[in-house]
């Protein structure tokens, strides 16, 4: 029996190995303590953000503390998650990172009380002159790239209605929505739901990651999006996603090849009921050295 | 966080901002001994904010019946629960610590967060008595009768000092400065909950269609017309009127509200020991369990119900009352004389004159002038 169980092992690390030089099958490395995040160029095409694509094999995954949110209330009681896994490379135009995190069940929120999981990726507006990694500071602005798997559900399967979110409830008619045909024009109808009818990013159906600009907590604002794409799934207690984005937007963050710029992140627990300023954050600024 | 000035408590409190008073403070006064919970207020105010996607569930206005019910769940029990036991001085000052005070140091303030199903029964509880089981043969013998209920209507309170505006992290929460209405910014929300968590009367309500968190608005496009929010002119028992209340510094005695707070001390505000200062203000139900009315109300409420007993012998309190749901049009000022009371509006001009005492007529039973006998029939 243990010479049996001794030849299979032997088979999977084979395998494993074989899988490895391949370059068709993704392998999950083991993650290595860096100070820094080097971005591999590779010969792909990174428009569709894809967390287990091969051409993550280039790019060796850096891991890095993650503490509780410190500096407003309210804040996390404790560190729900204490450590984030990076992978970054680049096509020439785009850069993809590919984040990982431990999260024992998945979380999209919806329902009244509930939260969603999420990360988001934060890059200094001027890179000459970090800003405070804590969302910035007034004229020294950050870019943000923050996916919610709420946001990708609504990609994925458009934005919930009530009957979605809550089967069994039970409406009888919503104003000038009628059952054999609508009343009104829509922005009568809108008139009724406030957030939609002041168009508020947040009540409109969203495309997976919000591109934000802040200069400080609290002063957060989404912007029109510059072609960030998103994608994360769930497996087996951790979370993988990927957020690529153009290497170079105008008027916010820039990465160029040889240019020194930095990146931070942070990662919310819906499960945990964490969103806004409770949530897990870097320490501090990581650099990015783009190959 | 600094010290500001809490009338309510007879003390300073801990609040994240400095004090700043609006120059005019919306308030509204119930008169628990009269709502009959019809939901008059509940459905004038549904009908006119709350139909939209992801409202179906809001009453920003509700009823409910105490000691029992409770819209969310609990939403009294929890919080108290949380602040544990604390004291008054026997002048009526509060010697306890207020939501924000007792704050865990990552908080702004104490709280606790409804899930789903604490939203799914508003009316649970719905004319339940307190004063233990009621067993064969308890009607009515003998008074003060130990079964006991009363009606709660409740809006938002527009809180001097708002939990709810302290604790959001966007800043989307203003108190404005012209009436005091607090209100959610609709286009700034990001439908983090922090003000469901944080408001102790739980008027802050995520909507989930539009992922921002939305309240009562205090029917502030009335208000600026100088009329009475919804659920004050369709209430069919008179017992509420919206006005503007001073603090005890700077009361007039001809202000309506002002007059029954601070002038007779008839109207006491709700869970003033949670420190936020609201300007929801209640007559107190004379017949229910005064230790659950000095919870609710503090100390004070032991001198509002017998000032309440009074008012047949106090024409003036008495013809105030008189003018609330007179008038749809909000009352700055009222005179009571010859028997009659008048409430004038923001400049000065007359809304509404009415007798303090009905005139009494009576009528023979046969009508000489067609030949018919009367009734009183409608």
């Amino acid at each position: 029996m243990q010479r049996l169980r001794a030849i299979l092992i032997a088979a999977t690390l084979a395998w494993l190995a074989a899988c490895a030089t391949s370059s068709t099958t993704l392998v999950e490395q083991d993650p290595v303590a860096m100070t820094e995040v080097p971005v591999a160029k590779v010969e792909a095409d990174l428009s569709a953000a894809d967390p287990w694509a091969a051409y993550w094999n280039a790019s060796r995954p850096a891991k890095f503390v993650l503490i509780a949110q410190q500096v407003v209330p309210p804040r996390p009681d404790r560190v729900t998650t204490d450590g984030i896994q990076v992978q970054a490379i680049h096509d020439g135009t785009r850069v993809a990172f590919r984040l990982r995190w431990p999260d024992a069940e998945p979380s999209e929120a919806g329902r009244l009380g509930e939260y969603s999981d999420a990360v988001a990726l934060q890059f200094p507006v001027v890179n000459e002159q970090l800003p405070p990694v804590t969302m910035g500071a007034a004229g020294m602005p950050v870019h943000i790239f923050h996916w919610r798997a709420q946001y990708q559900r609504d990609a994925e399967r458009g934005k919930p209605e009530i009957t979605d979110l809550y089967p069994n409830a039970s409406i009888d008619m919503y104003s000038m929505e009628f059952k054999d045909a609508a009343g009104g024009t829509q922005a009568e109808r809108e008139q009724f739901n406030p957030g939609v009818a002041l168009g508020n990013p947040q009540s409109f159906r969203k495309s997976g990651v919000d591109e934000i600009l802040a200069e400080g907590f609290a002063t957060s604002a989404v912007q029109a999006g510059h072609g960030a794409v998103a994608r994360g799934e769930w497996r087996d207690g951790w979370w993988t996603v990927v957020i690529a984005r153009p290497l170079v937007i105008d008027g916010a963050s820039t990465l160029r090849a040889g240019a020194a710029t930095s990146v931070a992140w942070a990662v919310w627990q819906g499960g945990e009921r964490e969103v806004g300023s409770r949530k897990s954050v870097a320490i501090n600024w990581v650099p990015l050295k783009v190959q | 966080m600094p010290n500001v000035k809490n009338w309510q408590l007879g003390r300073d409190v801990a609040y994240r901002y400095d004090e700043s008073r609006p120059k005019k403070q919306w308030a509204i006064v119930f008169d628990l001994n009269k709502c009959i919970a019809c939901q008059t207020c509940t459905l004038a105010c549904k009908t006119t904010w709350t139909s939209g996607k992801g409202q179906e569930y809001m009453f920003w206005n509700n009823v409910e019946t105490k000691p029992w019910g409770g819209y969310p769940l609990g939403w009294d029990v929890r919080i108290l629960e949380q602040l544990g036991r604390q004291d008054w001085a026997k002048n009526g000052d509060y010697l306890g610590q207020t939501l924000t005070e007792a704050a865990p140091p990552k908080e702004w303030a104490l709280h606790w967060e409804p899930k789903d199903e604490d939203w799914m029964c508003p009316n649970i509880g719905e004319d339940d008595c307190g004063g233990g089981t009621v067993d064969g043969g308890a009607h009515l013998q003998t008074l003060p009768h130990d079964k006991w209920f009363f009606y709660l209507p409740r809006t938002c309170a527009h809180c001097t000092y708002p939990a709810c505006l302290a604790a959001c992290p966007r800043k989307a929460i203003y108190k404005r400065e012209e009436d005091g209405i607090v209100l959610i910014d609709q286009e700034r929300c990001k439908g983090y909950g922090e003000c469901v968590r944080a408001c102790p009367y739980k008027k802050s309500m995520y909507n989930p269609y539009t992922r921002t968190s939305e309240k009562c608005v205090g029917c502030y496009p009335a208000v600026e017309q100088g009329v009475q929010p919804q659920c004050v002119v369709n209430c069919i028992g008179k017992i509420r009127v919206m006005g503007f209340i001073s603090p005890p510094w700077r009361a007039r005695k001809d202000n309506p509200v002002d007059y029954l707070v601070h002038d007779k001390g008839l109207a006491l505000p709700y869970y003033p020991q949670l420190g936020l200062e609201p300007n929801i203000y209640y007559v107190p139900p004379i017949h229910a369990d005064p230790r659950y009315l000095e919870q609710m109300f503090g100390p004070r409420v032991h001198e509002a119900v017998a000032r309440y007993r009074e008012l047949p012998k106090d024409p003036e309190a008495a013809g105030l009352l008189c003018l609330i749901g007179s008038t749809e049009r909000i009352i700055h000022r009222f005179e009571v004389k010859d028997g009659k009371a008048t409430g004038y509006d923001e400049d000065g001009h007359e809304l509404v004159t009415v007798p303090v005492n009905e005139p009494v007529i009576e009528r023979p039973a046969w009508d000489a002038r067609i030949g018919a006998i009367r009734n009183n029939t409608p």
